[in-house]
């Protein structure tokens, strides 16, 4: 051992480390020491993890020669206590951008940190004295470049040196535009980061009057007083604060309750389904409160109906439909020490009359593990809302996967989930698709546990821990804000779309709206929600990733109100507004296989109607004469019909889906001639085959009928050739398609047939 | 006559040393009063009444807090902390009963009727630098249990009226010199249950032998509370001759470990011990659970992650690393421990933890 510290000891490059970052001197692949951290220039920004405070840096610079995995470490044992902290960057000085940073990976407090780098760019490595100051090596290892495993996403930090207040927990868009921003908030000024359409934010304060309860526990985000601007809940430990946008956006006024509310997890829905956003905050140490809006903006405390255990225990609420009768459901992760029934999690059934019936022991979800938080989504894409029951502690058990059967119940499929045999534990647990594969992932602390799509999950560690979610340059892959960074997620080529909505009858922003995404997948579902997790606040809009598949065949909006938007075929990998009541509108059209039929033939009918029909009715004028045949009636899709007198008829289609009838009216004519004494003298006097035919049409004639000619008509009735009494007509010139060939007789009978050049 | 005359020339003494120096410690003694007019008023059908006063504990104005007969003032080893607010405390037991000893670090048990009174008040307070009593707070336990009831002092200082939906007081003062400020937190009830509970039954909280075994200034003299109450005949006497007591945590000529596990017995233990709010948390601070140093949290990581770097709940010999010390030093209401009872920074306590972790090297 001895031998291999004095080994590593002399191998030790002596590069001096510079004070600043534009004095770095150039490093490859080898051991350094470094003396003590005594440079000038602070490495800024902060890339790992225990935030600011440190007062000097030491600084290196690194240029690749190829593509390499780089490692940085100082994790030898010959560094002993030292404590030390390294920031990796690219860019230029004064202007760096965190590529990785470590602290304490290595044993003890040393850092050890991996990264991919590009051959010719330059990096700069850093290391600070936030923990101490002391020296010590660190050695650069390059290894051959990783091949990036595109199944799943990369995060990589930027710095917004920016972003202000006390509570950086929450990114919505706050200016009606479907840009995520970035709000961050202190006890008398909102600051926005509007995110513009070249991918830059640009940040505006607004004061505000003092607010004495402060988002310590969480904070929610809609439009409740529905003005086209997102306003603010404030979940505090005290009580609850709101602020309400001004009508444009530039100002907010405020409003709290002197009601004592120890809040936890905070959430904007409509309660009473009137159209106007509720607000429900959870209560730790009493029944659940909820503030109803009169239509005006305004809003009224309560506390009880909604969960109510005397002592509370409820942290972690979640609005889904799990029953999909159209309501929003209330799941509520509980937590409590001791012998308490407040920890038993609760799920409360919306009745549809603005009560709620706990049934969560029908359901099979009164389950006493300590959690904060439960991650819903449906997991196994069959339909239905099922739940990870993420664990907060283990002393009351763990994380479960709960499958949702589809009659209201759930079965424990957690074992060999994935989630059986995974030790960590958070107060966050959140669902989104990071990797757009078209299944719902769970993201808790520094995981993402990748959904394989059949109640397996992977996790994969991820370079942040569960913070405000949302796409912050938009392009479609959701991108996690921590304080001053985002972390933006490098994507990958998956397909996604991303839903704009805008309530009209319903609240504005589609909250508890139930959005099914169809294609070759079959059908994806998504719960429109506002506060997910503990207590953050994450984007409005709906992300859904659909892998590789290169279109979406419809999605349906199924608004609070009952509205239902079907849009078809919508565009891929961009967004798409969805106004509530504006759903695209079948265009009518069909064909039919003969428009010349003798009486006693049918018809068949081939629906062509543009833009995702769900309902057909045909229209045949006059209204005698006809009948639908084989089992199809006037609303089958291809109906087929039997014309029993001659005559000219119109067959027309007005098709309608969810959205409403088409504007157009497709139709037809059938001529049906007359066959009047003369279908059974066909039958029996004269045969022609073979049917279809290419080149020659035999003709068998009875001795009964003494022809006297033979006529050739288009299908459309126009004479084509009249040929003299023969047994076989060469046909091969004719072109493809359906002919009639007339028989005359010299006592004036008729005899008409049908057949098919092929 | 002469006897009367100087006790009434004492009383008025008193009265005036106690409004010049509120801020002392009680230092009556029961045994000395036997106003018959002035006996202590519980009905336990009756209680919570409207207003402190009501209950007669006091004689005298009622600011005075000059307690009444049979009314004993005590005070336990280490205090909690609570936004630099002074206390005084009383115990009122019924005639002809008395508490039963348990264990050390057990409450004593107490009869029904049974009263706890705590006082909240503030020295200098700014900008008239006087003293400005806030609240009372009572735990009286009746036959179906301890209730609780709160007293906020009106602006006079005259009277003190229940309240029992919690508010705020604004409130600036020097400590030490050093002009603080506080929006101080009078507790709801539902506020009171979160500390003072056991599965959820309400129980007080510093009524222990290990927090009472101590010298108090009685008017009759210094003497141990758990003896003077035998004496009075208000506990059982069936106290062990040795109890393994918690000490005042300012003491220095303690170890700096008991000294930090008193400190976390008073101040976080009604919630991190067994069958307490949050004892899915593996901390377990109660003074007789301490006594192992994994209870304490030291080298055992938190179950929630604030930071990474906060590796563990106490790291030895490094603050910066030790999720407890970032904790304590927090006044963000998501982060701070402990989580209700202060909004600012306890320097002393603070320090002292600091001090703690400098001074250990192991995880044992």
């Amino acid at each position: 051992m001895k031998k291999l510290l004095l080994f590593t000891l002399l191998l030790t490059t002596k590069v001096i480390g510079q004070q600043t970052c534009s004095t770095s001197q150039l490093i490859t692949a080898g051991t350094y020491t470094i003396d003590s951290i005594d440079g000038t220039e602070i490495p800024n920004p902060i890339c790992a993890s225990g935030g600011g405070g440190a007062t000097n840096g030491k600084w290196y610079k690194y240029i690749p020669t190829n593509d390499y995995t780089v490692t940085v470490t100082t994790d030898f044992t010959v560094n002993g206590n030292v404590d030390n902290r390294v920031h990796i960057y690219n860019g230029n000085c004064g202007s760096l951008n965190c590529i990785a940073g470590d602290d304490d990976n290595g044993a003890g407090y040393l850092c050890l940190v991996s990264f991919q780098v590009v051959q010719g760019s330059e990096y700069f490595i850093a290391f600070d004295d936030k923990w101490d100051a002391n020296g010590f090596i660190f050695e650069l290892i390059e290894t051959s470049a990783v091949v990036i495993d595109t199944t799943y996403v990369n995060f990589t930090p930027e710095f917004i040196s920016t972003i202000a207040g006390s509570y950086k927990i929450a990114v919505s868009d706050m200016n009606g535009d479907y840009l995520d921003d970035i709000v961050s908030v202190t006890d008398n000024n909102v600051q926005i980061h509007y995110q513009s359409t070249t991918g830059t934010f640009n940040a505006v304060n607004y004061t505000t009057p003092t607010i004495p309860n402060m988002p310590s526990w969480s904070m929610a985000i809609a439009d409740y007083n529905k003005d086209g601007y997102n306003d603010l809940l404030y979940g505090g430990g005290n009580g609850v604060s709101f602020l309400k946008s001004n009508g444009n956006g530039t100002g907010y006024s405020h409003s709290t309750t002197s009601n004592y509310v120890f809040s936890q997890r905070s959430n904007f829905i409509d309660l009473n389904n009137d159209g106007n956003l509720d607000a429900f905050v959870c209560h730790d140490v009493a029944p659940n409160v909820f503030y109803m809006n009169d239509g005006n903006g305004n809003l009224t405390f309560n506390q009880g109906g909604i969960g109510d255990h005397p002592n509370g225990g409820n942290y972690g609420s979640i609005w889904i439909d799990y029953n999909n009768d159209g309501l929003q459901d209330l799941f509520i992760a509980k937590c409590r020490g001791g012998q308490n029934t407040a920890k038993i999690n609760e799920l409360h059934r919306n009745n549809g009359d603005g009560t709620f019936t706990n049934v969560s022991v029908q359901a099979n979800l009164s389950d006493s593990v300590q959690t904060w938080s439960s991650a819903w989504n449906d997991f196994d894409n069959d339909g239905d809302m099922d739940v990870v029951v993420g664990a907060s502690s283990f002393s009351d058990g763990s994380h479960k996967v709960m499958k949702n059967n589809g009659d209201g119940t759930f079965t424990n499929i957690t074992t060999g989930s994935g989630w059986d045999v995974f030790t960590g534990l958070s107060i966050e647990y959140v669902s989104y698709d990071f990797n757009n594969d078209g299944f719902a992932d769970v993201f808790t602390n520094d995981y993402i546990m990748y959904n394989n799509g059949d109640f397996t999950f992977t996790p994969i560690q991820v370079p942040m821990g569960v913070a405000a979610v949302g796409d912050l340059n938009n392009d479609g892959f959701l991108d996690v804000q921590v304080g001053n960074n985002i972390y933006f997620s490098s994507g990958n080529s998956n397909n996604w779309i991303k839903l704009n909505l805008e309530g009209v009858q319903s609240n504005r922003n589609g909250i508890g709206a139930r959005v099914e995404v169809y294609g070759s997948w079959g059908k994806q579902i998504r719960d429109v929600q506002a506060g997910i997790g503990f207590r953050h606040m994450g984007t409005l809009n709906t992300h859904i990733g659909i892998g590789s598949a290169s279109s979406i065949d419809s999605i349906i909006v199924m608004w609070p109100s009952g509205q239902k938007d079907l849009i078809c075929s919508p565009s891929i990998n961009t967004n798409l507004l969805v106004v509530e009541g504006n759903g695209t509108l079948p265009v009518s059209d069909f064909s039919v296989n003969f428009n010349t039929i003798n009486a006693g033939e049918s018809v068949n009918i081939s629906d062509l109607t543009s833009n995702c029909p769900t309902n057909w009715v045909y229209a045949i004028s006059p209204s005698t004469g006809w009948q639908f045949i084989n089992g199809t009636t006037v609303t089958s899709q291809n109906p087929q019909i039997q014309f029993n007198n001659s005559g000219t008829y119109t067959v027309s289609l007005s098709a309608s889906n969810f959205n409403g009838q088409s504007l157009n009216s497709d139709s037809e004519i059938i001529n049906v001639l007359s066959t009047i004494g003369i279908n059974e003298l066909a039958d029996t006097k004269i045969a022609i085959y073979p049917n279809p035919t290419s080149e020659k049409l035999n003709i068998n004639v009875s001795a009964k009928f003494q022809l006297k000619e033979i006529k050739l008509f288009s299908s459309f009735g126009s004479l084509i050739q009249v040929v003299e009494p023969t047994n076989i007509i060469d046909v091969s010139s004719l072109s493809t398609g359906i002919y009639f060939i007339e028989f005359n007789s010299i006592n004036n009978e008729l005899i008409r047939l049908k057949f098919v050049k092929d | 006559m002469s006897h009367n005359l100087s006790k009434k020339l004492l009383s008025v003494f008193l009265l005036v040393v106690l409004t010049f120096f509120a801020c002392k410690k009680a230092i009556d003694d029961p045994n000395t009063n036997v106003d018959i007019q002035n006996q202590v008023n519980i009905d336990l059908a009756l209680v919570p009444y409207s207003k402190l006063s009501d209950y007669k504990f006091f004689k005298g104005d009622l600011k005075n807090q000059d307690p009444n007969t049979d009314v004993i003032p005590y005070q336990p080893a280490s205090s909690l902390f609570t936004d630099y607010a002074k206390k005084k405390r009383f115990i009122w037991l019924p005639n002809g009963t008395k508490g039963n000893y348990v264990a050390d670090h057990e409450l004593i048990e107490l009869p029904v009727g049974a009263v706890l009174i705590k006082t909240f008040y503030y020295d200098s307070v700014q900008p008239s630098n006087n003293t400005r009593i806030i609240e009372t707070r009572l735990m009286i336990k009746k036959t179906t249990g301890w209730i609780f009831a709160e007293y906020v002092w009106n602006e006079d200082q005259t009277e003190a009226y229940l309240q029992m939906d919690g508010s705020y007081a604004a409130i600036s003062w020097l400590q030490n010199g050093v002009t603080k400020s506080t929006n101080y937190r009078i507790p709801s009830e539902t506020e009171c249950l979160i500390c003072h509970k056991k599965n959820n039954q309400a129980v007080p909280i510093g009524i222990k032998p290990q927090n009472l075994n101590t010298d108090y200034p009685f008017s009759s003299g210094i003497q141990n509370q758990l003896q003077k109450w035998v004496a009075l005949g208000k506990l059982d006497n069936n106290i062990p001759n040795s109890i393994v007591s918690t000490v005042d945590y300012n003491d220095e000529s303690h170890s700096l470990r008991l000294r930090l596990r008193s400190y976390l017995d008073i101040n976080c233990a009604h919630c991190h011990r067994e069958n307490s709010h949050c004892d899915y948390r593996p901390l377990r601070l109660a003074f007789d659970e301490t006594d192992e140093s994994v209870n304490m949290g030291i080298c055992v990581p938190p179950d929630e992650q604030i930071n990474p770097s906060l590796v563990e709940i106490i790291v030895p010999g490094n603050i910066n690393k030790s999720m407890m010390h970032f904790r304590l030093n927090s006044t963000e209401a998501g982060n701070r421990m402990p989580l209700l009872g202060r909004t600012i920074v306890h320097e002393e306590g603070v320090n002292l933890l600091r001090q703690f972790i400098l001074s250990i090297n192991n995880c044992d």
